[in-house]
């Protein structure tokens, strides 16, 4: 794969977790690549160490949690030059990540309930990041001529010396304003503020929350659960941001919210031209919405490519077990197959391949050699030893 | 008015409560001794007794005396306090209140002023050096008796360095009545008067000095439970999904710690300082005693020690009043922190 359509690429990702009980070797070396506009879904088995990805991406491990190597390269284009900049995250400093995060690359986290902060309104905390990450002169300035426009017409045709040396007053502002808009100053700190909460509420209007204007003055407890889910995708894209990570955005909503959040997802990415990771273990939502997909186990990537040669060509076999075991309308079957065996401890995990102990085709050599992810057909990468044959196009 | 029908209903159900603890500590005080001592000494020949007893309406049956007790209450009556020579209970509160109260303020400001900043910088400095520090001077808070502290105070800043001919401490009162012998109270309390009434900074600067030993021991016990309850709260929220989300926002460590965790870190301590400030009426009356400040507490110890049953009263059902009016302060205040909470 050529590197310049790329925007996000992870390389052998390490994460560990220092825990009383030993180390838990949350990730052992993931690879991720994601393509300008695509959808990626992420999926695996709880635990596999989906959401440790996402957080590692942006570097929010809390201790004691620790990245402990690897390259999370982030290609931001230049707007001057014109080009695109490698940019590898792992090696910024602490205060560039601040313009990363929620800028060039944001997070709407699993479980919606908990992260709004209880006592700031919905409008606030959108407008917090937008003013945070965005200039705001000009939105701020057109702003302020707008209400002087308004106050004008409010003194229209009203007669008396008092309101026509207003109305003069009002006008001389308004023209020392409008000569500004070719290079607005700084603007001041209240009509920025009005400029971010401008911005809040389209972008609730936006991921189509009902009665936008009065959720913004409304506090996360008294939303629904699918309202706070739409007010945290609504601040994770309020800055346009290049990726835009989904931690089981809509696992915790019913499924008729589940299929709306997720077309407004895919609208979005039209709209804003966003980059998407969505973190799943739903091999339906994979199949809907996402156009490529990488498949995680035990802290590893094993595969990863497009949707449809995912599901009619699986060539690891976890991948190949995990879509045997998901149920199908028209097969009636006493029992779902299963993968035998369990999810490894990650404080102690298999040598080599992680799968190796519950894995049919499993030798010698995958006891003691780690497979590396490989390009095996044109792509199609897979990290086994033994990958299941190629059943060569669509069944 | 959702705010003023919250207030009136608080104030109803705080009746119940300020009944409640007249009515246990009037039929306690009746019970440890005969009432009648209050009246008598030991030149009071014995046959003048019974007719002490008979115009002061002991004879009566106790529930009739309690009744006798609650309608003098109810008419502004709190009655006479016997070791303060027969003066009404409520003129010597009136006089008395400013500088317990004042003390209180100073100890609180105290209390807040350091416990808040040193449970943000112990919880975000966790097992770091200061956070150690602060952790044993905030247990210490906690652990040493406050007479027990308040005297070693005394004992190594007046008493030593005075012995010592170095600048010290005043080791008691108010202000220094010796030098500012023309001094008359006006509010009572004495940072106003010395500025506003008596137009004199070095009566003001007298006055703080007095101020600092009395309301650093008696803020200390507060500061420490303040910082304790600071720490832990700050050290919760900052484990919450909605930390992780300012951070995910790329907020800079600062805005995330005193924009979005410290408003929420204060909501439960807030609660504690409110107790907290009924606890200083209690501390007050060792810190008093021993620093000879002419306050509440002051007058309350004297009065248990010569069986003043009308003081007693009197100054227990104020600080109920006191602790109830805190409770409602917090819970107002709680509300503009946290709008979960709705009043009403
Ligand atoms: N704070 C932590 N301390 C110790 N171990 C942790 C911590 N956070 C995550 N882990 C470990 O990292 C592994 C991956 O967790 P992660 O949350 O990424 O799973 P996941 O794939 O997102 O699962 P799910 O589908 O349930 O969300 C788990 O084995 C977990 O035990
Ligand atoms: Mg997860």
């Amino acid at each position: 794969m050529s590197d310049d359509e790329l925007v996000l690429k992870v390389e052998d990702l390490v994460t560990n977790f220092y825990t009383y009980e030993g180390v838990v070797k949350a990730l052992d070396g993931v690879n991720l690549f994601l393509r300008k506009g695509d959808t990626m879904g992420l999926v695996g088995e709880t635990g596999c160490g989906k959401s440790v990805t996402a957080r590692s991406i942006l570097r929010l491990v809390e201790p004691p949690g620790r990245i402990e190597g690897g390259r999370i390269l982030l290609y931001v284009p230049n707007e001057e030059s014109g080009n695109v900049e490698e940019v590898d995250l792992l090696k910024l400093s602490e205060e560039d990540m601040l313009h990363v995060r929620g800028r060039l690359v944001s997070i709407v986290f699993q479980d919606p309930a908990t992260f709004p902060n209880p006592v700031f309104t919905i409008g606030d905390q959108i407008a917090e990041v937008v003013m945070l990450h965005q200039d705001l002169r000009k939105e701020a300035l057109e702003i302020r001529i707008e209400e002087l426009r308004n106050a004008l017409d409010k003194l229209e045709g009203k007669g008396g010396l008092v309101s026509s040396t207003r109305r003069e007053k009002i006008r001389e502002r308004l023209a020392h304003y409008e000569s500004q808009l070719d290079d607005p100053p700084e603007p001041d700190p209240k009509y920025k503020k009005k400029a971010a909460l401008k911005i809040a509420e389209d972008m609730l209007r936006l991921v189509k929350m009902p009665a936008p204007d009065k959720v913004m003055m409304q506090y996360p407890h008294e939303l629904s659960g699918g309202m706070r889910q739409r007010a945290l995708i609504a601040m994770a894209l309020a800055c346009n941001p290049l990726i835009l990570i989904c931690d089981e955005a809509t696992t915790a909503l019913d499924v008729t919210v589940q299929a709306q959040v997720l077309n407004l997802l895919n609208e979005l990415k039209k709209e804003v031209g966003t980059s998407i990771i969505i973190i799943t273990h739903d091999m339906g939502v994979v199949a809907e919405t996402c156009s490529w997909v990488t498949v995680m186990y035990a802290g590893t990537t094993v595969e990863s490519c497009a949707t449809e040669e995912l599901f009619y060509n699986p060539r690891h076999p976890y991948t190949a077990g995990l879509l045997t075991a998901v149920p199908k309308l028209h097969e009636n079957r006493e029992r779902l197959p299963q993968i035998r065996g369990s999810v490894p401890n990650l404080i102690t995990p298999p040598p080599g391949c992680r799968f190796h102990p519950r894995c049919d085709y499993a030798t010698g050599i995958c006891e003691t050699e780690k497979p590396h992810l490989k390009e095996i057909s044109p792509g199609h990468w897979v990290a086994c030893h033994h990958p299941l044959p190629d059943k060569g196009g669509k069944r | 008015m959702r705010l003023r029908d919250f207030i009136i209903r608080r104030i109803l159900l705080a009746i119940p409560v300020v009944f409640g603890v007249l009515t246990i500590t009037w039929f306690l005080s009746h019970m440890v001794g005969d009432p009648v001592v209050m009246y008598i000494n030991t030149n009071t020949p014995a046959s003048a007794i019974p007719g002490i007893i008979r115009s002061h309406g002991l004879d009566q049956p106790p529930h009739i005396q309690y009744f006798i007790y609650l309608n003098n209450l109810f008419h502004g009556d709190w009655g006479e306090s016997t070791s303060m020579s027969f003066r009404p209970v409520t003129e010597v509160i009136a006089q008395r209140f400013p500088a317990t109260i004042e003390l209180a303020l100073v100890a609180m400001v105290f209390a807040v002023l350091l416990g808040i900043p040193l449970g943000i910088i112990s919880a975000t400095r966790k097992d770091q050096m200061i956070d150690h520090f602060t952790r044993i001077f905030s247990l210490a808070g906690v652990s040493m008796p406050i007479f027990w502290f308040a005297i070693m105070l005394k004992y190594v800043l007046y008493y030593q360095l005075a012995i010592m001919g170095l600048p010290h401490l005043p080791g008691g009162y108010r202000y220094d009545s010796n030098r500012f012998y023309w001094f008359q109270y006006t509010t009572g309390f004495i940072l106003i008067d010395s500025l506003v009434y008596a137009h004199s900074i070095p009566l003001f600067v007298d006055a703080l000095t007095h101020l600092v030993m009395p309301g650093f021991c008696l803020g200390y016990l507060t500061m420490a439970i303040i910082t304790r309850m600071m720490r832990s709260s700050m050290l919760e929220v900052l484990r919450e999904d909605y930390i992780t989300l300012a951070r995910a926002k790329g907020l800079s460590e600062k805005v995330v710690i005193y924009r979005h965790a410290l408003r929420n870190a204060l909501i439960p301590t807030v609660t504690v300082i409110g107790l907290a400030f009924g606890g200083l009426m209690t501390g007050a009356v060792l810190t008093e005693t021993i620093f000879q400040w002419h306050g509440l507490g002051q007058w309350a110890v004297s009065a248990i020690l010569s069986a003043d049953l009308a003081a007693i009263n009197g100054f227990t059902l104020l600080v109920a009043l006191i602790f109830v009016t805190a409770n409602l302060i917090v819970d107002l205040v709680y509300g503009t922190l946290d709008p979960r909470i709705r009043f009403g």
